[in-house]
């Protein structure tokens, strides 16, 4: 009796993954040397914090600074409008250019790509035998420029030759070149068949069934994942303000150094705004493209 | 069959084109990817001249010859093993605490993101939030007061998703100046929003059936999302929760240059002390890092989908 | 046009036809029936060179695909109506634009990107004539996932027809719709294959719209059971081609 109600308590596959999370969480904590405790703000940390907070209810709609309110050269709104201006066109930018290498990385990383049916006679494709040597050489460099993270590539680029707008939209484009080129290679493999198959009984060429069959219906997938790269990247290129790059980043970093809580809700407030404007416009496209 | 006219039949597709159902949208949300980005070039932001230059060309090859090279290894002639075996040196040196920091505070970050998650997850799921939930008729579902609970639930989502972690965590370090716990809360709070969000359309998209038997028997919405809901998505959750995890660790490197301790902040402390072979060797680190999570987010997650648990 | 001699195919290992001898002459109607499983879709993809023989000899149109190079064996396929029994449509591309693939196999890569950018007039007109004989020209320009089951089916039908091929052949093209539908659809096949002069090879799984045809095949386990016209198909032998390979044990 008491062995069965034993295994009855034992946890199954799931609990066993959920103990092993927990306990995971556990051991970085204390690796951490972090306790609970230390959440209790000290040092004048709560009264920052209740100040910051109270600051969430007047956003500020004029420069904070009474020197600046009188000298500054442009109003507050256009500086605010002006830096998300910045965070947009860079993050375009950035995203425009990883496009073209994501679809060429994407392509050749992906499976789809290179592979014919099983059985069927002859339809050999050029540079067949490169195939190995090419494929994993491109899975490669799309986890090299993956796995560097995008402010890591604007130090770089500061360290190498200064950081410029042009540099830090660089620094933003390679590793959402390397996502793109990850996740649009999968969606490409994972498409139906269908399509694929009856090109090629047509008498479709390779290229021609990749093109024609397979990328047509991979392709609603690979955009609603391309808009939602755009998002991050507007995302990443306001975070770029933080290394001097003219984005909201910068205006939100200063204004929290000079104690401008008002100021720092305006920027908040804004960056929410824009994240819920893209939601409900991104939904709203997803809803049109799978219609039917 | 009577044959058309050539010109009659053009004029018959013409027509056809022109009242063709339109996907409205996808047009005007691409020409304006493009006019963002070709204001930033048109009004002199973004210049290409700057990649290209004379000057940023001789920095770049100074960069590559001397700066980038550790001191050590200057003048020799290029050699794989005294290279590898300066990388080793560095990596187990005493500031490599730094990677396994990262690693801890990715690990926590998403613990805490995960359980956040489930927290808020119900109160978003719009099939739980109503009055008689799976059991209402489809014409009064999603009606009366209930309706509010999703909703407000989402849109604290879309806010705590909506600031990247770098920023919550410049922010966090105003109220925490000390320890590790600003990074940590940070990640925490950005992925929490998103595995509430994912976790909420996941709960929603599930078979019906099993939650409405349980309605029946007349169980509350904590057991029914409990007995009902939670197994039944358990493995798409354990999907997304992996897939999170990669991206905390990628952000946990980072996230250090505010100066918490983590991969991060030897970078920039390598930077500010004109080390920059030391950096690069601190981000190849990071690399190697976020690599390594990928391979056993990937991993981990063959080994649920083979499971059959998603 | 088509001919197997001692045909043999195996897929994935496992043997799928044996031993098949068949022959269909230009202009004939064949209706291909048997029970699931029985090798109907492999057998109308062998005639179709869409997949090698394993043994025996196979020739279509007059050549022997196993001897072709890759590009003429493309073009031999091309020759080739097929019609899938999932239709092979790409769903969220607009009608015409799946029935301009059909000819994707007569041009190469550049002409194949102009005629789906830039469709020429020639194409235009034939598309939205082969749509209008298929009841379906108002569709032209919709997104081919909003069109209904039996719909698709013409679409891939059209897409077939604009490959100008010699043969016709359609897997299971009745699967998927009720029986009234299945008789309008059958019939149009039979119609249009007859003004194209088309030989048409259908697989069918209900006998009773077989017998609307001059010459049945009967598929089981891979082998062929009888080969006659429909009139003198025994109705003892039907019912042994959809007997259970292990209901009965001893029947």
């Amino acid at each position: 009796m008491r062995v069965s109600r034993w295994r009855a308590a034992r946890p199954g596959p799931a609990g066993w993954t959920l103990l092993g999370i927990l306990a995971a969480g556990l051991l970085a904590a204390a690796a951490l040397g972090l306790g609970p405790r230390d959440l209790l703000p000290r040092e004048g940390g709560g009264a920052t914090a209740l100040r910051f907070f109270r600051a969430a209810l007047e956003p500020a709609l004029d420069y904070e600074d009474p020197v600046l309110r009188e000298r500054a050269s442009q109003p507050y709104v256009l500086t605010l409008l002006l830096a998300l201006w910045r965070t947009l066109a860079f993050a375009c930018a950035a995203i425009l250019a990883s496009l073209w290498g994501g679809f060429g990385l994407g392509f050749l990383a992906s499976s789809s790509w290179w592979e014919d049916e099983a059985g069927d006679p002859g339809t050999g494709r050029l540079f067949r035998g490169l195939r190995p040597a090419v494929q994993a050489g491109v899975r490669l460099l799309i986890g090299l420029l993956r796995s560097v993270h995008e402010l890591l590539w604007a130090v770089l680029f500061s360290a190498a030759f200064g950081l410029q707008p042009i540099t830090a939209v660089l620094a933003l484009a390679l590793p959402y070149t390397g996502n793109l080129a990850k996740i649009w290679s999968e969606m490409l493999d994972e498409a139906p068949a269908g399509p694929a198959r009856a090109l090629r009984q047509l008498g479709a060429r390779p290229l021609q069934v990749f093109l024609f069959g397979r990328l047509p219906r991979a392709l609603p997938d690979m955009a609603a994942y391309g808009f939602y790269q755009l998002e991050c990247a507007i995302r990443s290129s306001m975070v770029l303000g933080f290394f001097g790059v003219g984005t909201l980043g910068l205006l939100l970093r200063q204004s929290f150094l000079e104690v401008h809580f008002r100021e720092v809700w305006t920027v908040l407030y804004l960056v929410f705004a824009l994240v819920l404007l893209m939601e409900t416009w991104s939904g709203r496209l997803r809803r049109r493209w799978r219609l039917a | 069959m009577t044959r058309l006219p050539a010109d009659l039949r053009l004029d018959r597709i013409r027509c056809l084109r022109r009242e063709r159902p339109r996907l409205r949208g996808a047009g005007w949300t691409a020409a304006g990817v493009v006019l963002l980005a070709l204001s930033g070039f048109a009004s002199g932001e973004l210049r290409f001249g700057d990649l290209l230059s004379e000057r940023r060309g001789a920095l770049l090859r100074d960069f590559l010859r001397n700066e980038a090279l550790p001191p050590e290894l200057r003048g020799e002639a290029f050699h794989v093993l005294a290279w590898l075996r300066w990388l080793a040196g560095v990596w187990t040196g005493p500031e490599a605490g730094g990677a396994i920091a990262s690693l801890a505070i990715g690990v926590l970050a998403v613990v805490l993101a995960g359980a956040a998650a489930v927290l808020l997850m119900p109160a978003a799921t719009r099939t739980l939030m109503t009055r008689d939930p799976f059991l209402e008729p489809p014409e009064s579902a999603g009606r009366g007061a209930w309706r509010a609970v999703p909703r407000v639930a989402r849109l604290f989502c879309v806010l705590l998703r909506a600031i990247p972690e770098y920023i919550w965590a410049f922010l966090l370090l105003g109220i925490f100046p000390h320890g590790a716990w600003p990074a940590v809360l940070a990640l925490a709070l950005h992925n929490g929003g998103i595995l509430a969000r994912l976790g909420a359309d996941t709960l929603e998209n599930a078979d019906p059936r099993p939650p409405r038997s349980l309605r029946m028997l007349g169980a509350g919405r904590g057991s029914i999302a409990l007995a009902a809901l939670g197994p039944q998505c358990f493995g798409r959750l354990l999907l997304y929760f992996f897939y999170r995890f990669e991206t905390c660790l990628r952000e946990a490197t980072v996230i250090g240059m505010l100066g918490i301790l983590s991969l991060g902040h030897l970078v920039v402390e390598a930077r500010a002390r004109d080390r920059q072979d030391l950096m690069i060797a601190w981000i190849l680190l990071g690399s190697l890092l976020v690599l390594a999570a990928d391979l056993v987010s990937h991993l981990v997650r063959r080994a649920v989908r083979r499971q059959g648990l998603s | 046009m088509f001919e197997l001699a001692g045909a043999a195919v195996r897929l994935g290992g496992r043997s799928v036809l044996a031993g098949l001898d068949l022959r269909i002459c230009e202009g004939e109607q064949v209706a291909i029936i048997g029970p699931s499983g029985a090798g109907k879709t492999t057998l109308l993809r062998l005639l179709a060179a869409g997949l090698p023989a394993a043994a025996g000899r196979v020739r279509v149109l007059g050549q022997e695909p196993a001897c072709l190079r890759p590009p003429e064996l493309r073009l031999l396929r091309s020759r080739i109506g097929f019609v899938p029994q999932d239709f092979g449509l790409v769903p969220n591309l607009r009608v015409w634009r799946n029935v301009v693939s059909g000819r994707l196999g007569q041009r190469g890569l550049l002409g194949a990107l102009r005629s789906h950018l830039w469709p020429s007039r020639r194409d235009l007109l034939e598309i939205h004539e082969l749509l209008e004989r298929a009841g379906i020209e108002e569709r032209m320009y919709h997104r081919t996932d909003t069109l209904s089951g039996g719909q698709q089916q013409r679409v891939a039908l059209v897409r077939a027809l604009f490959q100008r091929p010699r043969a016709l052949l359609a897997d299971e093209p009745v699967a998927s719709v009720d029986p009234a539908r299945a008789r309008d659809l059958l019939g149009l096949l039979d119609r249009l294959a007859r003004e194209e002069g088309l030989t048409l090879v259908v697989s069918l799984h209900d006998l009773e719209l077989a017998r609307e045809f001059p010459r049945v095949v009967g598929l089981r386990s891979g082998r062929i059971e009888f080969d006659e016209p429909a009139e003198q198909v025994d109705p003892e032998r039907l019912r042994s081609l959809y007997r259970l390979e292990d209901g009965g044990g001893a029947a």
